[in-house]
């Protein structure tokens, strides 16, 4: 949380803060494929990734980073409207040209962050995996996790997400028992659920899982999306705008289904 | 006990300070001694609304750094006993509000005996809104019958909820919907949102619902806060107000007919 400061001479404030973003798990030390691989990537959720912050992780590919060229790593990443902010898990053989190239050289979060397996059915395997991590937004609201079992967490939202607000679930479903405001964003690895009308934008299965759902008690999202595949409501022609849905995907697309 | 109550909306004339005259106007008319802060350092508005804008000596900023005592800032209403005013200073902007030095005006009128503490915060969220809401118990979110008023008063809703010290400590602030400038005839026309709209959209407790009416203007004007005006609608609905915030049960009215009947069978409890 960042307050005005109490001092107001100083003209800045430097502090720690930890923050939302992408870490850019990498399987291979060929920036091509990196690149193909993460352009794919970005293709499935362009406002979604427009000129976010990502972070490098080499943690996979450590033993082998001298034939990685960072530079072009750096460069190619940029192109792709992403903004490259540090990267980590690098060896120290390699630290010269990791900053030469421009890197910043961040410490690993924590060993639980570490490589996780493809699992999900994404669409390229070509070495290249984006997964959020590290996320404590500022604005978002307060959420317990429960029930971590089998490897998924659960995240229980007990009040209306606001607009302004966004909620993200890593690893798991998303459970909103109330609505979501015009302006809010509420994301999951996996499913979301929301015991309410959904009006702001609401992201299943941000990781590439193609089998995440969105339940709604009523439809009036301004945007819904499933593993990247996104489509505006006013878009859609649906019958069910305001009723009791469920969305799902089929191929490239969404499919809307009333609640049985 | 004292309780600090921000009176708040995100966007800018939707009747803060109007509500925050009326509003501590109203408690003090009650026997509790009450003080309204104008946190709107740059724009200040209370003192004109308090019609006590020729009085003012020394204001919020020159308390907060120590140039002048509290004491020697607070302006004595000479209409209503236990109600004092603590003016924003003009020359100033938001930047001179620090959190040690708000923190410690609250608490110095806390000791003083004041029993309410009505934070009255300016448009925006940044950081004179944020000061304003920040050592808050409750909250007032003043709504206009508008998509717009009504989203920023949902993106308050959402900061109250995180950035408050409320929250930080793990509670949260209470929360109060007050809709103003609402007429029944044009919601019935389809031009304006209706209570039920807005409660759908907020899902808070509705405080009240202020009609729109020209003893709002007037009573801006003249500098004498509108609850005063106890023969126009808006006054008595702030009446109703203060009323329904210190525990009564009292029927909204000035719904119109319909909805009024609507409402009963909502709020009818």
């Amino acid at each position: 949380m960042s307050h005005p400061s109490t001092d107001s001479v100083s003209p800045i404030d430097l502090k720690g803060e930890m923050n939302m973003q992408n870490i850019l798990h990498i399987h291979s030390t060929e920036v091509r494929d990196i690149l193909h691989a993460l352009a794919a990537k970005r293709d499935e959720a362009p406002p979604f990734f427009l000129r976010s912050p990502i972070t490098v992780d080499c943690k996979a590919v450590e033993s082998e980073l001298e034939a990685l060229d960072f530079t072009a790593l750096i460069e190619g990443i940029k192109a792709l409207s992403f903004v490259p902010v540090g990267i980590r898990n690098v060896s120290d053989d390699v630290v010269e040209s990791v900053t030469k190239a421009g890197w910043a050289i961040l410490r690993d979060s924590k060993a639980k962050k570490a490589v996780k397996p493809t699992s999900t059915e994404s669409t390229d395997n070509t070495g290249v995996q984006a997964s959020s991590g590290d996320n404590t937004d500022n604005d978002s609201a307060e959420s317990e996790p429960m029930n971590e079992s089998l490897g998924n967490r659960v995240m229980v939202i007990n009040r209306p997400v606001r607009s302004g607000q966004q909620v993200y679930s890593p690893n798991g479903d998303i459970v909103v028992l109330s609505q979501t405001g015009a302006g809010s964003e509420v994301l999951a690895d996996g499913s979301v659920h929301v015991y309410g009308n959904i009006a702001g934008r609401v992201l299943a299965g941000v990781n590439g899982d193609r089998s995440a759902r969105i339940f709604c008690q009523g439809l009036e999202a301004e945007l819904i999306a499933i593993a990247g595949h996104y489509q505006l409501l006013d878009e859609i022609d649906t019958p069910l705008k305001g009723q009791p849905a469920m969305i799902s995907l089929d191929g490239d697309k969404l499919v809307i289904e009333p609640m049985i | 006990m004292s309780k600090v109550i921000v009176i708040t909306s995100g966007k800018g004339g939707v009747g803060k300070t109007t509500t925050s005259a009326a509003f501590a106007t109203g408690l003090a008319s009650k026997g509790y001694k009450t003080v309204v802060i104008d946190f709107d350092v740059g724009l200040r508005n209370l003192d004109l609304i308090m019609g006590v804008e020729r009085r003012v000596v020394y204001d919020f900023v020159n308390v907060i750094n120590g140039e002048a005592g509290l004491r020697q800032s607070l302006i004595k209403d000479k209409r209503v006993d236990n109600l004092y005013v603590l003016p924003a200073s003009q020359t100033r902007d938001k930047d001179a509000l620090s959190m040690k030095g708000v923190e410690s005006v609250i608490n110095e009128l806390k000791q003083d005996g004041f029993d309410y503490i009505v934070c009255d915060s300016p448009a925006g969220i940044e950081k004179g809104a944020f000061m304003a809401l920040y050592f808050a118990d409750e909250a007032i979110v003043v709504t206009n019958p508008e998509v717009s008023s009504v989203r920023d008063s949902d993106r308050i809703l959402g900061i109250l909820q995180s950035k408050s010290r409320k929250a930080e400590e793990g509670g949260s602030i209470k929360e109060h919907l007050l809709i103003t400038r609402y007429s029944p005839k044009r919601v019935e026309d389809g031009e304006m949102l209706s209570v039920e709209d807005i409660l759908d959209i907020l899902a808070i407790p509705l405080l009240g619902v202020i009609p729109e009416s020209e003893s709002v203007l007037q009573a801006s004007n003249q500098g004498n806060p509108v609850i005063l005006e106890t023969k126009s609608t808006a006054g008595q609905a702030y009446e109703d107000i203060v009323d329904r915030f210190l525990g009564e049960t009292v029927e909204h009215r000035f719904l119109d007919v319909e909805k009024q009947g609507f409402l009963k069978r909502l709020f009818g409890k």
